[in-house]
Order: C-alpha cells, then structure tokens, then sequence
C-alpha cells in the first residue's frame, strides 16, 4: 500500500500550515559540553525538514533536547502552541513526540510485536491500539510476518522498520529521526523514506529528518536546514538546495 | 591499663590492613573483598608454623607472607580482564574458599581454628602481653606505611590511578596494565599476610570467625571512611572505628554485646550516609594537612577558567583567518606527501565481526612530517581503523611496519611504547587528578614507573620525576594550557579538555599520532588556534593522522586525504581532488 | 574420601538438591531481576530477607499477635516496602549523585545498609534465635527419601511465584516496559517509559521473592539476625552464573544446580568441603571467563547510567 516513489506535488509553503514545533535560540548539550549554539527551526503540520550536517554538527544534541532527553541550556520549545522547553520525555511522548535514535533504536533481544505493542503502551484503549498494530503490518508486511522473531536477529532494514513502527504506535504528530538511513542500503531507503512521506501527507505527521545522506533526504523533504559545529549554517526550500552543484562546503 | 594497651594493639593492625587494602582500592580502584582473607593466610600459616611445627616467630611471619603474596597472584590473574562487579565476585569466591578451606582442615583447627599460639619471641624478647606487642606492631604499621606511600604518591602510583579511572587510555599511553594489576595485587596480599601474622600472634588465635567476610567489611569500611588513596585518612579512620567500642562501653555505658552490636549499626549507618553525600569518602584526594598548613588557600586560588572569552595561552603563531589552502597550495603539499619518507605502512588490513566487514584490504601509509586525512561518511569505519593500527583490535590479517618493526599481534601499550599513540573521540582525560600529572602520566621511560628504582636508594627517581615534570609542563605551555597545571582534569570545559588530551599525546614523544576528530566540539572562537598546533606538531617533524568529519579542518591541515566507504579506502589525493569526483559526492551524501 | 554412591543416598541428595535450590533458585531471580534491571549491587538484599522472617515473626507472636498465614504475609509485605523505599530514597538519589562511580558507589552504601540493618534487627530483636513455628511439621517419604511437607511446600511456592513472574514479563504491558528497561535503558526512556518506576517494581518484585523464601527458612529452621548473610552471596552466584538477561525460570533451574552441586558433591567430599565446592566452581568459572575474553557487556548490560543523569552521546552530535 505504501507507494514506491516521491511524491511531486507542488511545493506547500510555510504559511499553508500550523506550526507544529518551534524552537527559539536553543541551547544544548551536556553538562559542560555544550554543543547546540543558538538553533533556531520550525516545523509545520504534514511538512518534512531536514536537518543536514556532518557528525558532530548538533543534530542529534538538538532533537535530544526537543524530546526531553537533555535538558535544555537555554531557549524556547515550543511544541503545538505550548512551551515545553523543561518538560520531560514522558509527558512529551505522551503529546505526541517521537524519536528515533541513530542507533540502538530496537529492544533487541524482544520480539518485533513486543517492540511494537512497547511503543503503543502509551494507548489505553486496546481496540485503537489493535487498529495501530494493523496500520503498521500494512505500512511493512514483513514485520507481521516476523513478528514473533527477536528484532536484533533481522537485517537493519528490517530493524528500521521495527523501530519506525513503534514510533508510529503511539499516532505521534512529531516524528524525529536520527540518520535513518545509516548502513542501509538505496533501496531500502527509498522504501522506508516513502512510507515517511506518505505518512505526511496523510495523516498531517510533522517531521524532523536528521541525515547526512543529502541524496536521499532531498527526496522527501521540503525544507532544508544545514548545520555545522553546533549552528545552524542556512535554512532553504528543497528546490534552493537541489539547485546547488556541490554540498562539500556545506559539510 | 592493658586494655588500652590492647586497643593500641588492635588500632595498629586495622591500620595496617586499612593502609594495604588503600593501596589496592584507593590507588588502584579493585574492588576487593578478599583483604581478610590474605591476612587469614598470613595468620593461619604462622599460627600453624609455631603450634603445630614449633617455628620461632619471624621465619614463620614470613612464611605467611610469601603465601599471602602466591595467593594474591593466583587470584589476580584470573581478575585481569574482569572488570568491578566480576571483581567483586571473584574476590568473594575466592574468600570463601580460602576460609572455607581453613575450616575444612582439621590441622588448622576445623571450625575452631588455632587456638593456642603463644610462645612468641622476637630477638630473644618475649611477646605474650598486649603490652610487648605495642613496638612490634607499630613498627610493623610504619614499614607497611611507608611502603604504601612509596608507592602511592610515586610515578608508580600514578599509573595506578590511572588504571584505577580509565584501564583503556592508560594502555594507551603504553603502561602495562596487567603486569601493575597483578603486582599491585601481589604487594598488598603480602602486606594483608604480613598484618594476619601479627595479629594472629597478638591474639594468640587464628579462627574463622577472625578473619570472616565481617572483617573484611570493617576494613573495606575504614577505607572508605578514611578517603580512597588517603593513607592518613586510613590511620584516622581505624583510630576512630576501635575506639568506638570503649567510648560506647565507658561513656555511653553499653554492654559489650550491645556495644559490638552498636558499634556496626554505626560503621553501617556512617558508609551509607557518606556514600549518600560524599561519594569519594571524608577526606578528599589528595588533600594533604600538611600541604595545606604549607601552602594555605594560595593553591586554591580562583582562575577564571570558564570565563566565556578564554583562549588558550599558547605562543605558537597563529594565522588570522580561516585560511584554507589553494588549489596550488593543495598540489605542493600533496607533492611534499609523495616526498616524504614513510614511517608507518599498512598493507592489506582487514577485519570481520561475525558477518560484517569492518576494514577490508586497507593500504595505508603515514609519512613523516605529513599531515594524512581520514574522511568518509559514518559508519565508513575510520576510528575502526585506529584500533586495528594501534591493536585494540587485532586485524584477521594484514601487517602495520612501524619504523621496520611489526605491530601486528602486539599489545596496545607495547604497540604505545615503540611510537604510535593515538587520542580518543571521548577524550578520556583522568578526570580526578590535575592536568599535570595527566601529562605526566604520558611521559615515557619514567624510573618511578618500576618498583625496584622506587626503592632502591639514591636520586634516579626524584631526578626522574623531575625530569618528567618539566617536560610535562612543556607540553603544558605549548598547548596554552600551563596555568591550569593544578587544576583537576574534570573541572574543564570540553575544548579545554581537548587541548590537554593534545598535550597528553604530544608528550608521549611517539613518532606517530593518531588523533580522533581533534577539533569538534571546540569553541568557534579558538577553533583555529587548535588547528595551528596541530600544524606546528607537524612542523617538529612528527607523523599525524587525523580522523575528522568537518571538511573544513580537513582542508586546512591534510597533506594527503585518505576516502572510506564501508570498511574500504575507494580513493585518495588531495581535498579538492576528493570533492571534485561525482561518485564520492554521491557515496557521501546518497543519491 | 570415598564415593559413597549408591541409590539411596543419591535419590536423597538429589532431593536436598531441589529444595535448597528451590531456595536458592527464589533468591537468585529476585536479585537477578533487581540487578539485571537497575544495575543495583543491591548487597542489602540480605537485610530485607531477615527483615521478613522477624516481621512475621513479630507480627504472629508480638505486638498485633495476627493468625500465622496473615502475619506471615504481613512481614513478607513490610520487608517488600523496605526493599522499595531502600531504592528510592538511597540508591537513586546517590547513583544520580556519583556519576561514573555509581556502581561503587550504591555497592558501598548497599553494605552499609546491610551491616546496619543486620544489627540494627539484633539490637531491637536481640541476638537470641527466635522459634517460628505455625503449622504442624510431618515427615514425608517417597521410597527411601525424606523431607517435610514444609520442603514440598517451600518448593511449590517458590516455582509457582517464578513462573507467575515469567509469565508477567512475557505476557503483560508492565512486563514488556520491565524487559525494556533491561535490554535497552537508554531507548526505553526516549519512547516515554517511566525507568523510575520500574526500578521501584523491580525492587518491590525482587524483595517480596527474598522475603518469602526468608519466610520458609524461618519456619523449617528458626530466626536469627545474621540469617541473611549466606543467601545473599547465593543469590549473587547463581544470578551471576544463570545471567540477568536470562528468564526467571532459567535463573531458578540454576539455582537448583547450584544446590544439586553442592549435594552431590559431598558424595566424594565431605561435608566440610561441600560448600567451599560451589565456590570453587565459580572461581573456575570466573577465571574461564577471563581466559576465553568474553566481553562483559555481551553477557551483562551491566553499566548503565543513572536513570535521571542526561544520557551521554559520544557518537555523533
């Protein structure tokens, strides 16, 4: 059901959409390292950012600090119109925050349905998280297949799904994702990037894609945002940044 | 009067197993649990030797420390590779069994132990009241200091302590952290042996119910009480853990079954509490009375280290501007590569984890007075192929030359001492001790590093340490570090510590440095003076490696870029070169 | 020493087996639960085990004077919130405080609790055993096999609570949250779980195990202050030796191989040398371990950090 291509409709811009997250002057990092300087970004209803940088650059510090991981050192989040810069990663996850770390981002030695019905926990009505569970056997038919198999046991595609979909068990409005696309190979990608823009488009996910694989991400998203050595370089529409000859500078 | 006498007694052996177990836990971080039981070897084999075998006192003392000292090898080579909880459990165990055997054997007592040790003399003296023990014993507690401090607060300590934070840089900077955990263990059984003789003979006894786990929990207890690697602490401590029992039995008029009972409800109560408020223990490391009386608050004195606009204060000239090189500039450099001679060469590098290929086939060559670039994207396996170079991990197969000799199969820390020295992504400074004896700790060829030099008399090690300091305090300078000589390696910011991690690997003196992304995280504000050193480290004539994922700090230092992809090195040459190919745009950033 | 190896005594001594290990087995998935999951060196575990058997005690025989069974659960019950204030209010606040030495740490202080708690119980109970005794004790035999219906019943209860907790871990919400926790603490608290919260089950869980088994020690021997001491190593080495990661039933057969070990040893043994036996065997396990370089991490997800310290990158940004 998921479809296999990008989708090419015409570019929505920023004012079509309610903001869904947004942060001010962030500050992050951790104890005396601090590694986030003054970010600043947005996201909307059913847009997908990319945040590009080289390792090191703050990615994964800064949507650590949105979902409450770390506290923040300075700044504003604010998140569906209110200010969750101090809350913490329960409260924020049960409004509707989730992430998706680059590694280690399944319970390994749990089965596949353990993990998905782990991040459904949050849903106290079993019917509608029986309804999420068949949503996600749809979006990625071999997790049924596999459900009862130790997620650590099946391939990193594979183990990227498992941890796409418990993400998505829990209906978040905020998806964050930290280098998805990691050791996997084109294909692969291509088919769990789609299943993200399809989930945008239809049902309004906001997204935050963190990626060094600026190919790739260039295909789904619609706004860009690079960063280097803990700020954010520039902020451009897909179309800008497709437009550019080389990105060894930006990195 | 005698029963002070006793309590004297009593004190100075606590405090002579108090002192050892330091030794081993304080400096060298090993969780032991087994103290106790050395000194029941000490005291059952000297208590066996003169009841059963009718030896005099001394050559039976000593025969109970040279078991004590076997036992304390066998039992540490085992605890090498295992890391604290296993330790604890080993030291468990192995306790266990020392006592249970003990109580099995029925020429040692069974369950009642020796009971009838007497007949003591020493040099003719007789030693059968408290009384005649006092000098003994205490001698016996200044020997056992005195050694402890020796070894504590020398070179040899240091390496201690640095086995004792982090086992892995240590090795790093080419100590042999195995051969220090077995000795350090050996020395400290002997000298737990060495206070089960004496207190055996004090007692007349050597029983289980002596030497039980209950022992070893009041000296783990006084330990911590006293200040991990605080000797004197130790001798406090023990002071203070006796003489609790008559102060509850005259001041507080206790009984003396309730007054023991107390007395461990207290030392129970006080650990907790301590531990909840004071992790590292009373006194704190390295904290010194006399020092202090010495020196006053003047060593304390605030310096604005984290002032927002410090810079580090370091005479290498430094280029104004992100000056990065010309595609010319590129050229000679690339040429001055070719020019230069290799002094590390690997050849057909490869590794495997279960099915994944982590290096396959690497060609490497690091010439003198380059600087070479590793790049790629992540998960590409560049710090991989620091532990493949460096023998943290030993490649499937392939042969790094190093200035003629194979580093292939040999140990990290050896791999160290013949000249390669690499630096961490996570810097891993000890963060407990100051920054100069971080570098310090680095300096190779050190006398104090050894025990037969600490103890031989003469200059060779003050000279030594001398020597060392100075050159530490070089590299100190050098990095713009110096005025923070004193301060304690974990009170600095992340640049800061990145800086002195510099230090760390420049005073290894190593022909060739391998440094993990040494200017991320660091202060837009002094990023490039970090870039000048490292530029000036290559003017000295040293051979760099860096790994790094800002492009940018790769084009202003490379002579020459090595690419991986996936375990494998798909291209080479200089920066523009690299950016220029559309295919490792496209292996960088997807398609 | 020689084997006295004939079916009787075999037949006996493989059924001390199971009921020592049926004890043993109990200890050791309470303390591998607690460990396993928090990385709590949680060494006063031996205090909440004597705690039990006294509060039972006390609540049959002193003070209230309750019929057996419900005193018996009482104590059980009050030893359990013991367990669980020891974890909230000293291990957590201290691990959050120690950073990197956290281990040592609450190892310290779990010492502490235990020597205090210890004497603390002889201080207020006296040093004195004290008789526990409700149910009529009977002789059993099966062939030429004997033991008390308190051994079959001690057995029992212990499978039956392992298995209701294998089935709670594998079957419920709270028990997927608990595994979760263990194999992967970091992303457990990234997907909103509660790792606080599981810690306080855990202990609660693993002390309500101790406290029964403490229960039946009490009832089949009798109470005394240092009775806590050997189940805690025990409970240690076959939590070690079984693995943390491992399901409780796992970790409870360990435990009865431990005691059949140490049963049948005293076949060639004697007696004196049975208990020192196990010991042994571990250290030849340990050294094993050292020799083969199995790293630790890929047998025990031993070092995590504090739960509410910020979870420290070192990859990436």
């Amino acid at each position: 059901m998921a479809p296999d291509t990008a989708t090419d409709a015409a570019p929505r811009t920023a004012t079509d959409r309610e903001t869904v997250l947004s942060i001010e002057h962030l500050n992050g990092g951790y104890g005396r390292k601090q590694v986030v300087f003054d970010c600043s970004m947005h996201v909307g209803r059913g847009e997908i950012v990319g945040v590009l940088g080289h390792n090191g650059s703050g990615k994964s510090t800064t949507i650590k600090t949105i979902h409450g991981v770390i506290p923040a050192l300075g700044g504003k989040i604010t998140y569906q119109g209110q200010d969750t810069t101090r809350n913490g990663t329960r409260v924020n996850v049960r409004n509707g925050m989730a992430l998706i770390p680059s590694e280690r981002f399944v319970f390994q030695d749990l089965s596949v349905l353990d993990n998905l019905l782990l991040g459904g926990a949050n849903e106290p009505d079993t019917g509608k998280r029986a309804t999420r569970l068949e949503l996600v056997y749809e979006l990625f038919p071999i997790l049924r297949e596999r459900a009862g198999q130790p997620a650590g046991t099946m391939s990193g595609g594979q183990q990227r799904m498992v941890s796409l979909g418990l993400a998505l068990m829990s209906s978040p409005k905020l998806l964050m994702l930290d280098e998805p696309s990691l050791g996997l190979a084109p294909s692969v990608v291509q088919q769990i990037f789609s299943t993200v823009r399809h989930l945008a488009d239809t049902e309004g996910l906001a997204v935050l894609l963190l990626e060094q694989n600026v190919g790739q991400a260039l295909k789904i998203v619609d706004r860009v945002y690079v960063m280097r050595s803990g700020r954010v370089l520039l902020e451009e529409t897909v179309e800008q940044m497709r437009a550019r000859d080389s990105y060894w500078d930006l990195f | 009067m005698q029963i002070w006498l006793n309590y004297t007694d009593q004190i100075l052996v606590f405090a002579m197993l108090a002192v050892s177990l330091n030794l081993l836990l304080g400096y060298a971080g090993q969780v032991s649990v087994a103290h106790a039981a050395f000194a029941a070897i000490g005291g059952y084999t000297m208590g066996a030797r003169v009841e059963n075998h009718h030896w005099s006192f001394l050559p039976a003392v000593a025969l109970g420390i040279l078991l004590a000292l076997i036992a304390g090898i066998i039992v540490a080579l085992p605890a090498l590779k295992l890391s604290v909880e296993y330790l604890i459990l080993l030291t468990l165990a192995v306790s266990s069994v020392i006592i249970g055997v003990f109580v099995a054997s029925k020429s040692l007592g069974g369950t009642y132990g020796l009971i009838e040790i007497s007949g003591n003399k020493i040099f003719g003296f007789h030693l059968d009241r408290p009384g005649d023990w006092v000098i003994p014993l205490a001698v016996s507690l200044i020997v056992v200091y005195l050694i402890c401090w020796r070894i504590g607060e020398s070179p040899y300590g240091r390496v201690l302590k640095g086995l004792r934070e982090d086992p892995l840089a240590t090795q790093a900077l080419g100590k042999n952290v195995f051969a220090y955990k077995v000795s350090v263990f050996a020395i400290t059984s002997a000298m737990a042996g060495f206070a089960g003789a004496m207190y055996s003979g004090w007692y007349h006894l050597a029983t289980p119910g002596l030497y039980g786990f209950n022992f070893s929990l009041t000296i783990f207890a006084i330990v911590i009480f006293g200040g991990m690697a605080n000797l004197t602490g130790s001798v406090l401590a023990s002071i203070i853990i006796v003489l609790l029992d008559p102060f509850l039995k005259r001041v507080l008029k206790l009984n003396a079954d309730k007054s023991f009972v107390v007395q461990l409800i207290i030392y129970g109560a006080a650990l907790t509490l301590l531990m909840r408020l004071r992790p590292q223990g009373v006194f704190p490391e390295g904290f010194s009375l006399w020092k202090r009386l010495r020196h006053g608050r003047q060593r304390e004195a605030r310096i604005e280290m984290n002032a927002e606009d410090w810079v580090p204060d370091t005479h290498v000239s430094i280029r104004e501007g992100d000056h990065e090189p010309t595609h010319s500039e590129q050229g000679e450099r690339e040429s001055r590569w070719q020019n230069a001679p290799v002094v590390l060469q690997a050849r057909g590098i490869s590794k495997s984890f279960g099915g994944i290929v982590a290096a396959e086939n690497l060609d490497i060559d690091l010439r003198k007075g380059t600087i070479t670039a590793l790049v790629g994207p992540n998960g590409a396996g560049k710090t991989t192929v620091f532990n493949l170079l460096t023998g943290f991990i030993r490649p499937d197969h392939g042969s790094v030359v190093l200035n003629g000799k194979e580093l292939v199969g040999r140990t990290p820390d050896a791999v160290a001492r013949m000249g390669l020295v690499r630096s961490f992504q996570d810097v891993r400074l000890i963060q407990r001790i100051s920054c100069l004896t971080n570098v310090m700790l680095a300096v190779q060829q050190q006398p104090g590093e050894h025990l037969v030099p600490l103890f031989t008399p003469g200059p060779i090690t003050s000279k030594g340490e001398d020597v060392t300091r100075d050159k530490a305090m070089g590299w100190l300078r050098f990095v713009g570090m110096a005025d923070f000589a004193d301060v304690p390696a974990g009170a600095l910011s992340y640049g800061q510590s990145k800086l002195l991690s510099l230090a760390r690997v420049l005073a290894t003196e190593a022909d060739v440095l391998l440094l993990d992304e040494p200017a991320s995280g660091i202060d837009t504000k002094w990023v490039d003076t970090m870039l000048d050193l490292i530029e000036a480290v290559r003017e000295q004539g040293r051979t760099v490696c860096i790994v790094e994922h800002n492009l940018h700090v790769v084009g202003r230092l490379a002579d020459h870029t090595y690419f991986m992809e996936l375990g494998r090195i798909t291209a080479q040459g200089t920066i523009d070169e690299l950016t220029g190919s559309e295919r490792l745009a496209e292996a960088y950033f997807g398609t | 020493m020689f084997a006295r190896f004939d079916a009787t005594t075999v037949a006996q001594l493989t059924a001390n087996g199971v009921i020592r290990g049926a004890a043993y087995g109990l200890l050791g998935v309470g303390f591998a639960l607690i460990l396993g999951v928090t990385g709590r060196f949680h060494f006063a575990y031996s205090f909440t085990y004597t705690l039990a058997a006294y509060m039972a005690f006390t609540f049959r025989f002193r003070g209230p004077k309750l019929p057996f069974w419900i005193a018996s659960f009482l104590g059980i019950l009050f030893a359990t919130v013991v367990g669980i204030l020891i974890e909230r209010f000293i291990y957590r606040p201290l691990a959050r405080r120690a950073g990197a030495t956290a281990l040592l740490a609450v190892f310290v202080a779990a010492l502490g609790i235990g020597i205090a708690g210890q004497n603390l119980i002889a201080l207020l109970w006296s040093q004195a055993t004290q008789a526990f005794y409700g149910p009529t004790k009977k002789g059993w035999h099966l062939g030429t096999t004997t033991f008390e219906n308190f051994d079959v019943w001690q057995v029992l209860t212990a499978l039956a609570l392992v298995l209701l907790l294998t089935a709670l871990l594998r079957f419920t919400g709270l028990g997927r949250a608990i595994k979760a926790t263990r194999v992967n603490p970091e992303l457990a608290t990234v997907i909103g779980i509660n790792a606080n919260v599981i810690y306080l089950v855990c202990f609660g869980i693993g002390t309500f195990l101790a406290g029964v088994s403490a229960f039946w020690y009490g009832l089949q021997v009798s109470i005394q202050p240092d009775i806590g001491q050997r189940p805690v190593i025990f409970a240690f080495v076959v939590a070690f030796l079984a693995g943390t990661a491992r399901s409780p039933l796992r970790v409870f057969l360990t435990g009865i191989a431990v005691a059949l070990v140490e049963q049948w040893s005293s076949i060639w043994l004697s007696v004196r040398w049975t208990q020192t036996a196990v010991f042994v065997i571990l250290v030849g396990y340990l050294a094993s371990l050292s020799v083969r370089g199995k790293k630790l991490a890929d047998i025990f997800p031993f070092l995590r950090p504090a739960v509410s310290a910020p979870t420290s990158s070192i990859s990436g940004s």
